[in-house]
């Protein structure tokens, strides 16, 4: 058995047995839904329809039901696929690399963050597909074999590498947190007294056995998946920032967008990690297994990750500067100082100078402020996504075709729609899913629980 | 006989053995063996056809019969059971003819496909204004106008031809038995065929007047040239004589005058030693002030002044010189010394609609010895004769019930001169008859309407200038159940011959043919009119004093207001949606009239036009008064260049009965004019409100980039090579320094092997008219969207020409003072108070390193082996990075259907029957979704190369040219292929002015620009 220091705070607090973590992951499974995840729940699913209406609107009458104009062909679509994306990132840098690095702490949250993960690709996926003129010839983005005659993808679109940097983070997060899942619903499959959930879970679980072979399987394939998984968390984002990068557009053209995205994606998927957990653990009485040193640790990752953020603003900044390039130097002067200057210092305010606050213990140990700054961080995160799209697309090279961008109700609709659409996954996922990796937490009760931590070092005063 | 002969099988027959007989009455030789077929389990069961298969053979074969037997649907078509000489599907013919609204004339060429006009295309041959105004470019689309009168009506009811006819005929024998007066009220008649038509029916009828009006009259321009020379017309300029031009309030490049000077301006502003100097003196920012190399700011009522104190420097004498500021007379005296420098090669143009003044700027022309060179009143233009006064007396008469009948032909004064008392007149005349193309708001207030055929779709001669005859032909059977006027007035004196024999009748008079005359563009009859230039002019020098004298007396007030016109001209064809969608020249705006008022006025008045969130722009609305009457609801326009204390409205607007483009948009400024006075003293006050514009360019000046690249002519005489005035972009690379065309990651597209098309845009040249933009959307059937999209910034144009004002701001003035690049920047937004103005026309500039071409996830835009850049709209997916990617920003989205959606039903012209045979058949129209651009005409490219392909040879340099090249009467355009050492467009790229718009980019474009320059010093 692995020994950990009694000084490091236990990851599993109170007298907990492995029948009580058994009890407590199933138990939202096994009793009827509360009336606050009723509510919560009505809440996203008329989200939900509402974004379905928009959507249906868009395709039924064109893409002008939007905002959009000759000048700034891409706004909200494209700012919220993005948000999506980088909301999704959180979830796999918990499981893969976390678990490389040997970071048990990641076993009470990466279920969740990795659900998170894929719930939010699957909304990002959706803004790309809605957002073409002819949807309905969506499938001409596949390299297909075809009869149209020579007609292939052009695998120079930064577009086109979007498409297959999307669906292989969504298949391999998809697999990887299924995997991961298998013992767990095992577990349910167990526990279960009616015959149809009985049935059901013991679809989902494979046939899991728990034998030792079951096992050391599980062992390889998680290792396997989370090596495959962890250069999706650089590539994904990397790719969609050559959206931008690799275009001609000032404020677009930078070098330095692959970094400064992927800490923006871990940053704001941090953030959308403590908003869900900071709920689920007090909805579903997991703050045992969650605990202040969770979101604690969370906290220093987003005030790392802000951090790295500010940096690339103000580098930035200063490269527009040095550069010599006069529309250079006027696309970041238009963002500060222009007519979306207030979206630009809301981007500052909540990305860059919020995070700082948890350099005081006492704050990045408080929930209330934590769950606060978590809504902070990612409202900021979308108005970065917002002011590089937009500011940079309304002025560009010839002021004749400068212009501004203003949403419509579509616009909003289909926004809203995927926060609704996201939320209806989560909420399901949270009353049919074990939210908490039980199996792995199990493997550290008798490392990192607290009772165990105080009963070893009883017996180290003991015998010493 | 029959013949008994017979023929036997066999010998067995012959016998007649009982096999025979037996084998005679068997069909079947041998027994057919059904019992062992039905019997034989094993064979049955061994068979292929199971019984199954056999109900599905019965089955389909029966489904097949009856689906065989189905009628399919039917298409009708009606094929040319006898082809029509010289249509050839597919092939377009083309028809000489004129071109004639109501204000202008222009010969022109008219492109037919299967027999429906498709684009009106400058007359190759034409003698006079032979290049095509944005309205002349318009005018094919009026022809399908379905607002147009089908047939002739009576109040709300349908009459016939017949009863027209019969019931004008009696009510003129009525009206001269009792002794009231027959007014025939036409717009200006330059017809010498109509005007027989005319004098036929004043020598039948004794009691018949004949009265011409024009809605934009110059009517007291017209006495004075009559009081010099006789002839009630206007000297044609001859412009391209001129090296100094004055202009005092006139807008000559506009055409509104009649006459089209625009290409012959042009030709005198190639940079060198031959170009000439114009400088303008006006109130609003014209297009003719923006194209000028001095702009000074005039009020309406100190262009008398400004004429009387040119003539004292020009003459040394001392007329009467009322108000001006110390400005302008230093101006003037400048103005005055150059054109004392270039007599007899120098022109002064007076404005605006005032007898007096345009007697003192021909007192000038005289004194500067121009009478004979540059200003010919022998060869006078017949295209403006209206009469105000005429006008007035008959208004009078209709008033007194003098009037019997009123046959009102083409002119709608109900609209035009609403203050004229002719509304009312109309109710007390016996009889009046409307002969229109539309139940239009003059029509509806006659006792009967009937219609009268398009231009297109008619005969007619004309004499636009002295000594000059053009005919024009219908390339288009009529439309609906229209008449020639001239048919109706020669059937009301009984001569029941049609118009057009009428008409060849007359012209073989003259000895000449309508065929050869059409042929050749026109013919020459006669040395213009005799007037002796020479006279003029002294008369015009002689009655100097009084006219000087009259010129001071002018009113002033608080505020002037100046009337001028915009695309839509006087509104003959308000009802015509590609003239409100073309963007103004100056502000850029479509779809709207407006009240233009200086920034300095606007601040005191407290004035705002303010940017709402979406961009587009929304303005205070004012209470304007002239003379008592008033406009409620006048948006107001902040116009950089305007004079201060003065106003400008474009009168063609705030249509009531024109049809559902036209009506509501913009005010009428007819309302507020009276006696024909293009200039009056106004009040405004702010009302509570707020309007939308719909303007297509939201940022006004160039911050400081190089854009438009200018230079003054003596830095260009300076430097031929254009290395100190055209820089280079040039980057350190580790093969040294290189342009930024020879810097490049990419490979090389093949620009030998074939064709390589190129587009040279001479900004000199560019006068911002704005007929390339209306005849791309005709070639290209771009699609009109209407004022509510262009105000979300969504114009479809292909082409546009974005217009930049000079700024005070510049980095040189920032570095200076110490201002910071926040404020430089802020400050670099707003253009001048008296802003230098440039042009510039910008389409696709197929880059040969596109950024629209490497970002397309599906290959829908690719390069060409010419040179050009492709759209395959079949193949796009509607992604718009493409469009995110250019930076030229010349690419169009399709956001709705713009041919079915009801949004658009009442400006786009493809959404009904009629308006949708102006579609060109050779360019697809696009579906929503997909992306759209400037093709340089790819239809005409490939339609060129496959006649030089039949014809064996290589293409001519001169073969075809793209819609807008053509369309250009200043000859901004060239374009074609550099590969052919010899062409113009190889010659003009290694100009010393030829630079790439962004060139730092490194999209090495296919299109290139020549540098604007001023002579200036």
């Amino acid at each position: 058995m692995h020994y950990e220091s009694p000084v490091r705070e236990p990851l599993v607090i109170g007298d907990k047995t492995y029948h009580d973590i058994t009890r407590d992951v199933a138990r939202p499974i096994e009793t009827t839904a509360p009336k606050m995840w009723w509510i919560a729940f009505s809440i996203a699913m008329a989200m939900f329809l509402w974004g379905v209406g928009g959507i249906l609107w868009t395709i039924a009458n064109g893409i002008g039901s939007w905002g959009l104009n000759k000048t700034v062909g891409w706004a909200w679509d494209i700012t919220n696929f993005v948000w999506w994306v980088g909301i999704g990132h959180a979830g796999t840098l918990i499981s893969a690399v976390l678990l490389l690095f040997r970071q048990k702490w990641r076993m009470s949250i990466n279920r969740s963050a990795e659900a998170m993960t894929i719930f939010s690709v699957i909304q990002a996926a959706l803004f790309p597909v809605i957002h073409m003129g002819r949807v309905w010839l969506a499938y001409f983005v596949l390299p297909i074999p075809n009869q149209f005659g020579s007609l292939w993808v052009n695998f120079n679109s930064p577009l086109l590498w979007d498409v297959f940097a999307l669906s292989t983070y969504l298949s391999v997060s998809t697999v990887f947190w299924y995997v991961g899942l298998i013992p767990d619903f095992a577990m349910i499959r167990d526990r279960a007294v009616n015959p149809i959930q009985k049935h059901i879970y013991k679809i989902l679980s494979f046939g899991w056995g728990g034998k030792v072979k079951h096992w050391q399987r599980f062992e390889e394939v998680s290792l396997v998946l989370a090596g495959l998984a962890t250069p999706l968390v650089l590539s994904v984002h990397t790719i969609v920032s050559m959206d931008f990068a690799t275009s001609v557009i000032p404020g677009w053209h930078t070098t330095i967008f692959p970094p400064y995205f992927v800490a923006g994606a871990i940053f704001s998927g941090f953030a959308m990690v403590q908003t869900l957990l900071i709920i689920t653990r007090k909805l579903f009485n997991l703050e045992d297994y969650i605990t202040i040193q969770h979101i604690e640790m969370m906290n220093i990752i987003i005030m790392l990750t802000g951090s790295i953020v500010g940096v690339a603003y103000i580098t930035e900044l200063f490269i527009a500067w040095y550069s010599g390039v006069e529309y250079e130097q006027y696309a970041f002067l238009n963002r500060a100082t222009g007519p979306y200057w207030w979206a630009y210092w809301s981007m500052m305010t909540c990305n860059v100078f919020s995070p700082q606050f948890m350099w005081s213990k006492k704050l990045r140990t408080n929930l209330i402020f934590t769950f606060i700054i978590s809504i902070v961080v990612n409202i900021g995160m979308w108005f970065e996504r917002f002011v590089i799209i937009v500011t940079s697309l309304h002025r560009d090279y010839l002021p004749s075709s400068w212009s501004m961008f203003s949403p419509t109700a579509v616009d909003i609709a289909f926004f809203l729609g995927s926060i609704g659409f996201f939320f209806v996954l989560f909420l399901l996922y949270a009353r049919t899913f074990p939210v908490i990796a039980q199996a792995e937490l199990k493997t550290i009760l008798k490392s990192s629980g607290e009772k165990h931590k105080k009963h070893h070092s009883d017996d180290n005063h003991g015998h010493h | 006989m029959a013949n008994e002969k017979k023929y036997w099988k066999g010998f067995d027959q012959l016998a007649n053995t009982p096999v025979a007989q037996k084998l005679a009455q068997n069909e079947f030789v041998e027994e057919i063996p059904v019992a062992d077929f039905l019997g034989n389990q094993q064979m049955m069961e061994s068979s292929q056809t199971s019984r199954r298969d056999f109900l599905k053979y019965v089955g389909f074969s029966t489904a097949a019969a009856t689906l065989a037997s189905c009628e399919s649907p039917i298409v009708e078509s009606i094929p040319y059971l006898i082809k029509p000489e010289n249509l050839v599907p597919g092939v377009p013919n083309y028809y000489a003819t004129s071109y004639t609204d109501g204000q202008d004339f222009a010969s022109v060429l008219v492109k037919t496909r299967e027999g429906r006009p498709i684009k009106i295309e400058p007359g190759d041959k034409g003698f006079f204004n032979s290049g095509t105004s944005a309205r002349a470019q318009a005018s094919v689309l009026s022809l399908y106008d379905s607002a147009r009168l089908t047939g002739p009506r009576k109040g709300e009811e349908s009459s016939s031809w017949s009863a027209v006819e019969s019931a004008l005929k009696q009510a003129a024998t009525k009206a001269q038995e009792e002794g009231k007066t027959f007014v025939l009220l036409t717009g200006s008649v330059f017809s010498p065929s109509t005007k027989e038509v005319i004098d036929r029916v004043r020598s039948a009828y004794g009691n018949f007047v004949h009265v011409q009006y024009d809605a934009a009259s110059i009517s007291q321009k017209l006495d004075a040239w009559e009081a010099l020379t006789g002839a009630r017309a206007l000297p044609s300029y001859d412009v391209h004589l001129a090296n100094v031009i004055v202009s005092i309030g006139e807008d000559f490049l506009s055409g509104n005058n009649g006459q089209q000077l625009a290409a012959a301006y042009a030709n005198r502003r190639k940079p060198g030693a031959e170009m000439s100097r114009h400088i303008q003196f006006e109130t609003s920012l014209s297009m003719t002030g923006s194209n000028a190399d001095k702009r000074v700011k005039l009020k309406p009522s100190e262009q008398g002044a400004a004429l009387a104190h040119l003539y004292n420097k020009v003459t040394g004498s001392s007329v009467k010189v009322g108000t001006l500021s110390s400005d302008v007379r230093k101006s003037l005296d400048s103005a005055a010394t150059e054109l004392l420098a270039a007599k007899g090669a120098s022109l002064v143009l007076a404005g605006g609609n005032n007898g007096a003044n345009e007697h003192l700027a021909a007192a000038i022309n005289a004194a500067l010895g121009n009478m004979g060179t540059t200003v010919r009143p022998d060869r006078a233009v017949y295209i403006l004769q209206g009469n105000d006064r005429s006008f007035a007396n008959t208004v009078a008469d209709m008033n007194a019930g003098r009037v019997g009948v009123l046959v009102a032909w083409g002119v709608n004064p109900v609209y035009s001169a609403p203050h004229s008392g002719f509304a009312q007149g109309v109710k007390k005349v016996d009889f009046s008859l409307a002969l229109t193309d539309r139940w239009d708001e003059t029509a509806s207030v006659c006792s009967v309407a009937a219609p009268v055929p398009h231009y297109l779709e008619s005969w007619n001669d004309f004499m636009p200038v002295a000594g000059t005859l053009t005919v024009s032909q219908p390339t288009i059977t009529p439309l609906f159940d229209s008449k020639p006027a001239q048919e109706v007035l020669l059937a009301l004196i009984g001569e029941s011959t049609s118009y057009k024999e009428f008409l060849k009748g007359n012209i073989s008079e003259r000895g000449l043919s309508v065929n050869s005359v059409l042929h050749d563009g026109g013919a020459i009859i006669g040395q213009g009119n005799g007037t002796s230039s020479a006279a003029a002019g002294a008369k015009a020098l002689a009655g100097v004093a009084a006219a000087a004298d009259e010129a001071a007396k002018v009113k002033t007030g608080a505020f002037e207001i100046e009337f001028y016109q915009k695309a839509v001209g006087a509104g003959f064809q308000a009802n015509n949606p590609w003239l409100h969608e073309l963007p103004d020249a100056i502000s850029r705006n479509t779809w709207d009239n407006y009240l233009t008022v200086s920034a300095a006025d606007a601040l005191a008045m407290g004035l705002i036009n303010e940017s709402q969130s979406n961009g587009a722009i929304n303005g205070s609305l004012v209470k304007l008064t002239v003379k008592g009457r008033t406009l409620e609801n006048v948006p107001v326009w902040i116009q950089p260049g305007q004079t201060a204390k003065t106003l400008g409205l474009a009168i063609g607007y705030g249509r009531t009965k024109a049809g559902k483009v036209a009506d509501n948009v913009g005010v009428n400024a007819f309302a507020l004019m009276s006696d024909g006075a293009t200039s009056d003293v106004a009040t405004i006050e702010l009302m509570e409100g707020e309007h939308e514009f719909a303007c297509t360019q939201l940022g006004n000046t160039m911050m400081g980039r190089k854009i438009v690249n200018e230079t003054t002519l003596a830095t260009f005489m300076a430097d031929a090579s254009g290395k100190s005035w055209n820089e280079k972009v040039e980057y350190h690379t580790m093969l040294g320094s290189v342009t930024a065309n020879e810097a490049s990651l990419w490979l090389d597209h093949d620009h030998e092997t074939m064709h390589m098309w190129n587009m040279s845009i001479d900004l000199n040249n560019c006068i911002g008219c704005g007929a390339c933009v209306v005849a791309c959307s005709i070639e290209n059937n771009v699609p009109v969207v209407g004022k509510e999209e262009v105000r979300r910034s969504r114009d479809m144009a292909w082409l546009r020409i974005d217009r930049y004002y000079s700024s005070d701001m510049t980095e040189e003035r920032a570095d200076a003072e110490n201002i910071g690049g926040i404020e430089m920047y802020a400050s670099m937004e707003v253009p001048a108070e008296s802003p230098q103005v440039v042009f510039q026309p910008v389409m696709c500039q197929h880059c040969n390193h596109a950024p629209c071409e490497t970002v397309c996830p599906v290959v829908a835009t690719t390069h060409s082996m010419e040179g050009l850049n492709h759209m395959t709209y079949n193949r796009c997916i509607g992604t718009r990075y493409c469009a995110n990617n250019c930076p030229y920003k010349v690419r169009r989205f399709n956001w709705f259907n713009y041919q079915a959606n009801e949004q658009f039903a009442d400006v786009n012209p493809a959404q009904d029957d009629l308006g949708r045979m102006v579609l060109n058949p050779d360019v697809v129209v696009r579906s929503r979704g997909v992306m759209e651009k400037c093709s340089l005409c790819i239809q005409r490219i490939q339609y060129a190369k496959l006649e030089a392909k039949k014809k064996g040879s290589k293409m001519e340099d001169n073969a075809f040219t793209t819609a807008c090249a053509q369309a250009c009467s200043t000859g901004a355009f060239t374009f074609g292929d550099v590969n052919n050492k010899d062409s113009q467009i190889a010659a003009v790229k290694k100009e010393a002015r030829a630079y790439h718009l962004l060139e730092e980019v490194g999209t090495q474009p296919s299109v290139f620009y020549q540098t604007k320059v001023r002579n200036q010093a």
